[in-house]
């Protein structure tokens, strides 16, 4: 085994490992918000059920990049390279890794305050929902650039 | 299914130009054209004062993006309806043909969401000049303080780079995790089996929902990008 190949198996842990941590905590803010808000009013919990998940499914987005970059340097990353391109993989999973965490803690804490506002407002929910998406998805923009950043080191650097 | 991250291309030469295209993606947005043509004349044929059940579904559709154009826009929202139904419909389309065997997104393809943001970009610009004049237009760029001009110009572009590139990060990375999955699982008779359950699950989740969810937010952001610049 070269070093190449180590460098990478490493790096692919460094991306999923680090890249999980904000969108956890994300998703379980809004889970925890959906509870309370399920408690205040129980008779609109299939809305904050579906605003609930559907927050939460846009919230793991940068989780699922980390995913994919962690998948890519496994399977489809050089195994045999110089020390600038070994180096880039690397890069490439901390680019990721620590590019997920905002983005996931940020898009969480749109979802859950989004259910907690459909819990004291159920007819609004339209408008809500609506704000909480574009919300999230202007967020996510960090984590979008980590990822075309890590995509640049993996196949072009 | 061929080597993950690699788009197949081919290229001529025509005179001094090189030109590439990528055959799979050109094929695959034809056929999403077409698909989208199938469905629509089928749907509004026989068109009637009172509708009948296929008409009454496209009617409701129509009526309720519509409305949503009409809050988000405001005036002239009829002028905006077609393109934003169009960009809704076609990335909807394109997300969802990839859960076919064999079929490829076209959204999986860099170009495609960058062609519809070049799209959304020109047309919001030009929206912000023909709705507020030329010069309060350039001046809304110096605003609140005149020195902030460059970093106006980068939040603009950052917009319409994290616009299409959230399109195409969520689908291609859909599409590498069912690759991996799928090679994975057939390399022996016994493993899989488990895709009989989790295959279609993989492709209920990243083709049928995150496909339905990155086309709405696709969709939304293009409008509200250009509300921004029209009512300024």
């Amino acid at each position: 085994m070269n070093w190449t190949e180590i460098v990478t198996l490493l790096s692919a842990g460094i991306a999923m490992g680090l890249g999980a941590i904000g969108s956890g905590i994300g998703e379980g803010f809004a889970a925890g918000k959906a509870v309370e808000a399920t408690s205040r009013q129980p008779g609109v919990s299939d809305k904050i059920m579906k605003t609930m998940l559907i927050g939460q499914a846009v919230a793991e987005s940068t989780g699922i990049y980390s995913l994919v970059v962690a998948l890519l340097l496994l399977f489809a990353a050089p195994k045999e390279a110089g020390l600038i391109k070994a180096m880039a993989l690397l890069g490439a999973g901390f680019s990721m890794g620590l590019g997920a965490i905002g983005p996931g803690l940020g898009e969480g804490y749109a979802a859950g305050k989004g259910v907690e506002g459909i819990g004291r407002n159920p007819h609004e929910e339209g408008n809500i929902f609506r704000v909480m998406l574009i919300g999230q998805a202007v967020s996510e923009s960090t984590g979008i650039y980590s990822l075309v950043v890590a995509l640049l080191l993996i196949f072009v650097v | 299914m061929h080597e993950v991250g690699v788009v197949q291309t081919a290229s001529f030469d025509l005179g001094p130009l090189h030109i590439v295209f990528n055959p799979v993606t050109l094929i695959m947005t034809w056929i999403v054209i077409a698909l989208i043509l199938i469905t629509f004349v089928w749907l509004s044929r026989k068109m009637r004062q009172v509708p009948g059940r296929r008409q009454a579904a496209v009617e409701m559709v129509m009526e309720m993006f519509d409305g949503l154009v009409k809050e988000t826009i405001g005036k002239d929202s009829r002028r905006y309806l077609p393109l934003i139904l169009t960009i809704f419909i076609f990335v909807l389309f394109s997300n969802w043909v990839g859960i076919v065997p064999f079929m490829q997104e076209p959204t999986k393809d860099l170009n495609t969401p960058l062609g519809l943001a070049v799209i959304v970009f020109f047309v919001t610009h030009f929206s912000g000049i023909k709705y507020n004049g030329l010069f309060r237009y350039i001046k809304s760029f110096f605003e609140p303080i005149p020195f902030l001009f460059p970093l106006n110009v980068v939040g603009e572009i950052g917009k319409f780079v994290s616009l299409f590139f959230r399109l195409f990060g969520n689908i291609f990375g859909g599409s590498v995790i069912i690759w991996v999955a799928y090679t994975m699982l057939m390399s022996s008779w016994w493993t899989s089996w488990i895709l009989v359950v989790l295959g279609p699950f993989l492709a209920g989740f990243f083709g049928l929902f995150v496909g339905l969810i990155q086309a709405f937010v696709f969709m939304m952001l293009s409008m509200t990008y250009i509300a921004v610049a029209k009512n300024q």
